[in-house]
């Protein structure tokens, strides 16, 4: 089988399964190398299952608004799988006096770019979600946030984009990207080396290194995550829930288990020993956390905990689109722990601008070489 | 944070004797088991152990498992229970559920004993209660005194199918079958030959089709297989049962390793998942050790072999013995461990075709297929001998490495000699004085006491017996042969229960002189 | 180390069994069948057939199916199962209630 393709893309997660998808569907003949033994093992399969605008940065909202309105709706029937797509709201949870400017800040600037959000007291909170605490005093309420299943979303994608006639290739892990005649050409792996006219670079945390092959480079840095996940309970409540300070975040999910997501502050020093790894402190304190917000949660079982490296950005959005310094090399990185939601969208304009070299979305913000002193 | 010398998780076999072995050595040792009650599945075993003095051989399970929480506790050794280790961290941390809190607690040495779980195979049906494993048919009758069935068949013949088929009988259960999709019994031949000498039927090259019932088991099918492990049309049986008992292996519990990051393999001849470990325990980790099943699924005896060298390599580990003294503790385990792990179930021999003994002789094939050694293969071991007045009948016919009858005997008359696996033979100059020591002590219960011609037409057969009542003498019934039908009119001369045969109880049973080689188990008239 | 393993191999076509509906993974309700026709949707190793299914991820854990599992995955890939390696595990080793989770025991210090 040959090795060249129209596009190699280098990182089997949601971006890169979404992105050949998309370019499959516009007719490219895709390669996808993916260095883990499986797909969606970073980010794509551990994240909390976002798909919400309020709470973002401007400079990502259009592009997960596109999402919202154009993709997700349509996408467990596109992929031929639940996604478990969910359209109820989200709620950004205040306590505090400084919680409540945090949300009011970030909902002036959502509505700024045209989304509906808005502040809402805590009686209103416990109206839509009549399970929280009374410590809860404000909320930030967006009603066209949701949520959906990150597991089955990223492997729809990689379904169908093998069915589009993608190849996937897992255990190749990517170690350096050559130049041929100043045009990127060549992805050089462990033991291969495979050949594509474009090369996305989609790898996480991963793609750090390889970009530093032909001279890019992306500032970012691990930050662990770490989420637990309850047994199946009666159905509750279906928005997605978060806080001011985005310490605390989950949803009930079809199956009627709960993922939360949360934070013990010690997640930037966590060890790694070859797989990301929960720290002993971090779940009893995310349990803690949760019985704050819902006690009627506190006999629920716990099954599993998981923790997942981020790929955090120096300014908190991605870096996505083309790299002009080197023909035909496209980046999709940095996605700062809340790249799931974004993804549909961040992909489908990826393939547009790989095989036409435009966008509906303006991407411009997102460039990969804005970072900048602060003086 | 507190801290321990050397964390143990689990209170088995080999969780116990590496604490022993840690704590003789001035360690500082805690034991974590989930359950309420110590000994692993030790409490469970009510059979008498096999191999040798060293091994605690021909004693009961649950008596070993006393004997070793006795001394640990005199040792030191903080055995807590209900207490379930949740997590195994970095930088070996534990944390415990104990009652309504975690605690957390760091070891300097780590060893993990956490033991196996049991398979499970599939077949329309499986999900329906009354299908459960034999181990927890086991912890049923066992721990909690509980009958796991009134009607059971089992589907497994290695030692586990077994030994808990006999255990089922014992507690009141009618064991219609005894069903195995291998083409041979997989468990040692006197265990498979004390059950089928009751009248238990075996199916070997059979497996179950379906479980039958709507809300629970009311009945099952099985059906014959050919070499491929198909179905054989037309070859469906069925049996009225409320309790199908799957014994079809075990698996190693080693996911607190797999969560440290310690290597994993998954190793078929080990049983599944397990640490990469080196012979005394030691994980890619180190100060993470393991022992017993969780490493490669083996037995309770070579467990607490294997929990000793672990407990003697932390001791080392942490200083508290010199490595010359490690050295030599451990040569002196391995070749215990080694003394288990010979014969024709060695480790090693697994898989392989054996068709002969040790001594040439060719192995029963009758036993393979249907549990129980043929009365004109019999007469080929050299146990089986005749002589004028009360003799050993010893109906060992494989080699397995095992020898309390030779020790037991008072007069000598019984030799295995040096070779730990070798068949009994009888030494032909000494006097039998009918003391029941052989039969009582043989943990595969294979020896008989056998009278050939009384005189008077008669012959007596002496036997071993451990299901309640207790026939009283006089009683009549049918000797039944090693097959389990009926060879004769029985009469019973003679109950012994003494306390030096450790509740094996001797029945003595009195059969035409003709039937003396043949009569080898007693059944009263209904 | 991760192997090579390139998705385009040709398997075969997904052909329906007579035991296709039975029950595997108990927990979570997942069949023979679903497990099987997963195969063929591309996911290729037990945890992809974690993610995609939910097959052992009920309050056993896949205690119980995660060895049934394995040999289906590996009849239908046609390797034998002790190539596939089998899902990781993660604390807690039991289910435990968020209250006692939560509840962490206030500690002496010091080495006893």
């Amino acid at each position: 089988m040959s090795n060249c393709a129209d596009v190699v893309i280098v990182g089997g997660g949601i971006i890169g399964c979404a992105t050949a998808y998309y370019l499959a569907k516009m007719g490219s003949d895709v390669i996808v190398l993916e260095g883990s033994d499986h797909i969606g093992n970073g980010g794509s399969s551990r994240n909390g299952g976002g798909v919400r605008q309020s709470g973002r940065d401007v400079r990502e909202l259009p592009l997960v608004m596109h999402g919202i309105q154009n993709l997700w709706p349509t996408l467990s029937d596109e992929l031929e799988v639940d996604c478990e797509y969910h359209q109820d709201g989200n709620l950004r949870l205040g306590k505090t006096e400084k919680h409540r400017e945090i949300l009011t800040r970030l909902a002036d600037n959502a509505k700024g770019v045209g989304l509906d959000v808005r502040m809402i007291d805590g009686d209103e909170v416990r109206q839509i979600n009549p399970y929280l605490s009374d410590e809860v005093t404000c909320a930030s309420w967006c009603p066209t946030d949701g949520h959906a299943n990150p597991l089955t979303t990223t492997l729809g994608y990689y379904k169908m984009a093998r069915k589009n006639g993608v190849r996937f290739i897992t255990g190749e892990m990517v170690r350096e990207l050559r130049t041929v005649k100043g045009k990127i050409r060549r992805v050089i792996t462990e033991h291969n080396v495979y050949e594509g006219e474009s090369v996305l670079v989609a790898a996480g945390l991963f793609s750090r290194p390889i970009l530093s092959s032909v001279g890019i480079d992306i500032p970012m840095t691990n930050s662990l995550l770490e989420a637990l996940v309850t047994e199946a309970e009666p159905h509750m409540f279906d928005q997605m829930l978060g806080t001011a300070e985005a310490d605390f975040y989950g949803h009930q999910t079809k199956h009627g288990s709960f993922v939360f997501g949360g934070s013990s502050g010690l997640e930037r020093f966590n060890k790694d020993n070859g797989t990301p790894v929960t720290n002993s402190k971090t779940a009893p304190c995310i349990c803690r956390g949760i019985m704050k917000y819902f006690p009627d949660l506190a006999n629920a079982k716990i099954v599993r905990t998981w923790a997942g490296w981020m790929d955090a950005s120096a300014d908190g959005v991605p870096a996505l689109g083309k790299v002009d310094e080197v023909p035909g090399l496209y980046v999709a990185c940095a996605f700062h722990g809340h790249g799931f939601g974004i993804a549909p969208a961040a992909a489908q304009q990826l393939a547009e601008l790989i095989v036409t070299g435009e966008t509906d979305i303006d991407l411009s913000e997102l460039r990969y070489d804005r970072f900048k002193a602060k003086i | 944070m507190k801290r321990y010398d050397l964390i143990i998780v689990g209170a088995g076999p080999a969780g116990l004797s590496a604490a022993i072995e840690a704590a003789k050595r001035g360690m500082n040792v805690v034991v974590f088991d989930e359950n309420e009650k110590p000994g692993g599945q030790l409490f469970k075993q009510i059979h008498k152990f096999f191999g040798s003095k060293e091994h605690k051989a021909r004693i009961r399970g649950f008596v070993i498992g006393q004997q070793l929480l006795d001394e640990a506790d005199a040792l030191g050794v903080q055995v807590i229970l209900n207490a379930t280790v949740i997590g195994l961290y970095q930088d070996k941390e534990i944390t415990v559920k104990t009652g309504e809190e975690i605690q957390h607690f760091k070891g300097d040495a780590v060893i993990i004993a956490t033991g196996a779980a049991e398979n499970m195979v599939t077949f329309d049906g499986w999900t329906l209660p009354g299908v459960i494993g034999a181990g927890a048919a086991q912890t049923m009758m066992n721990l909690h005194g509980v009958k796991p069935g009134r009607k059971i068949l089992m589907l497994g013949s290695g030692n586990v199918g077994l030994v808990v088929s006999y255990q089922l009988m014992q507690c009141g259960c009618e064991v219609v079958a005894l069903v195995d999709a291998a083409p041979k019994v997989g468990g040692y031949g006197v265990h498979a030959a004390k059950i089928a000498r009751t009248g238990v039927p075996f199916y070997l090259s059979h497996t179950i089709v379906r479980a039958e019932g709507e809300e629970s088991v009311t009945g099952v099918v099985i059906a014959e297989v050919d070499e491929h492990f198909q179905f054989i049309p037309g070859t469906e049986k069925h049996f009225d049962v409320d309790t199908i008992c799957l014994a079809v292996g075990l698996s190693p519990m080693s996911q607190l390793l797999k969560m440290a990051g310690c290597e994993m393999e998954d190793n078929p001849k080990r049983g599944g998942q397990v640490p990469v470990c080196d012979t005394w325990g030691e994980t890619s980790l180190p100060g993470i050790y393991v022992a017993g099943d969780v490493s490669g699924i083996e037995e309770a005896s070579s467990a607490m072999i294997e929990g000793r060298m672990a407990g003697v390599a932390v001791a080392e580990y942490l200083g508290y013995i010199e490595k010359g003294e490690r050295d030599k503790e451990l040569a002196h385990l391995q070749q215990a461990l080694e003394g288990l792990r010979q014969g024709m179930f060695a480790p090693k021999n697994r898989g392989k075709q054996i068709t002969e003994t040790e001594e040439g002789i060719p192995v029963s094939v009758q036993l393979l297929k249907y549990g129980y050694v043929a009365d004109d293969e019999i007469e080929r071991y050299p146990g089986v001998t005749h002589k004028h007045g009360i003799h050993p009948v010893m109906e060992c016919t494989q080699n397995i490495p095992c020898n309390p009858c030779q020790d037991v005997c008072p007069k000598k008359c019984i030799s295995i000699g040096d070779n730990i696996t070798s068949l009994p033979t009888i030494a032909e100059e000494t006097e039998c004085i009918n003391c029941g020591m052989c039969v009582a002590s043989c943990s595969g219960q294979a020896v008989f006491l056998v009278n050939e011609d009384c005189g008077d037409g008669t012959a007596t057969v002496t036997l071993p017996y451990e299901f309640l009542p207790l026939p009283a003498i006089g009683t009549k019934g049918e000797g039944l042969g090693r097959n389990g039908k009926k060879v004769c009119e029985a009469e019973v001369i003679d109950v012994k229960s003494l306390k030096a045969f450790d509740k094996t109880n001797l029945l003595t049973i009195r059969v035409p002189k003709e039937y003396a080689m043949k009569a080898r188990f007693f059944k009263k008239y209904a | 180390m991760n192997e090579v393993n390139d998705r385009s191999r040709d398997i075969g076509e997904y052909i329906p069994a007579l035991d296709d509906d039975q029950i595997i993974c108990r927990c979570e309700e997942i069949t023979k069948g679903e497990i099987r026709r997963a195969v063929h949707d591309g996911m290729w190793t037990l945890t992809e057939i974690r993610r995609y299914l939910r097959t052992g991820m009920g309050l056993c854990q896949g205690q119980t199916c995660s060895r049934l599992v394995k040999g289906i995955v590996a009849k239908e890939l046609g390797v034998v199962p002790d190539q596939l390696e089998p899902a990781t595990s993660r604390v807690p080793m039991r289910p435990i209630e968020m209250y006692i989770f939560a509840n962490e025991a206030k500690e002496a210090d010091g080495h006893e």
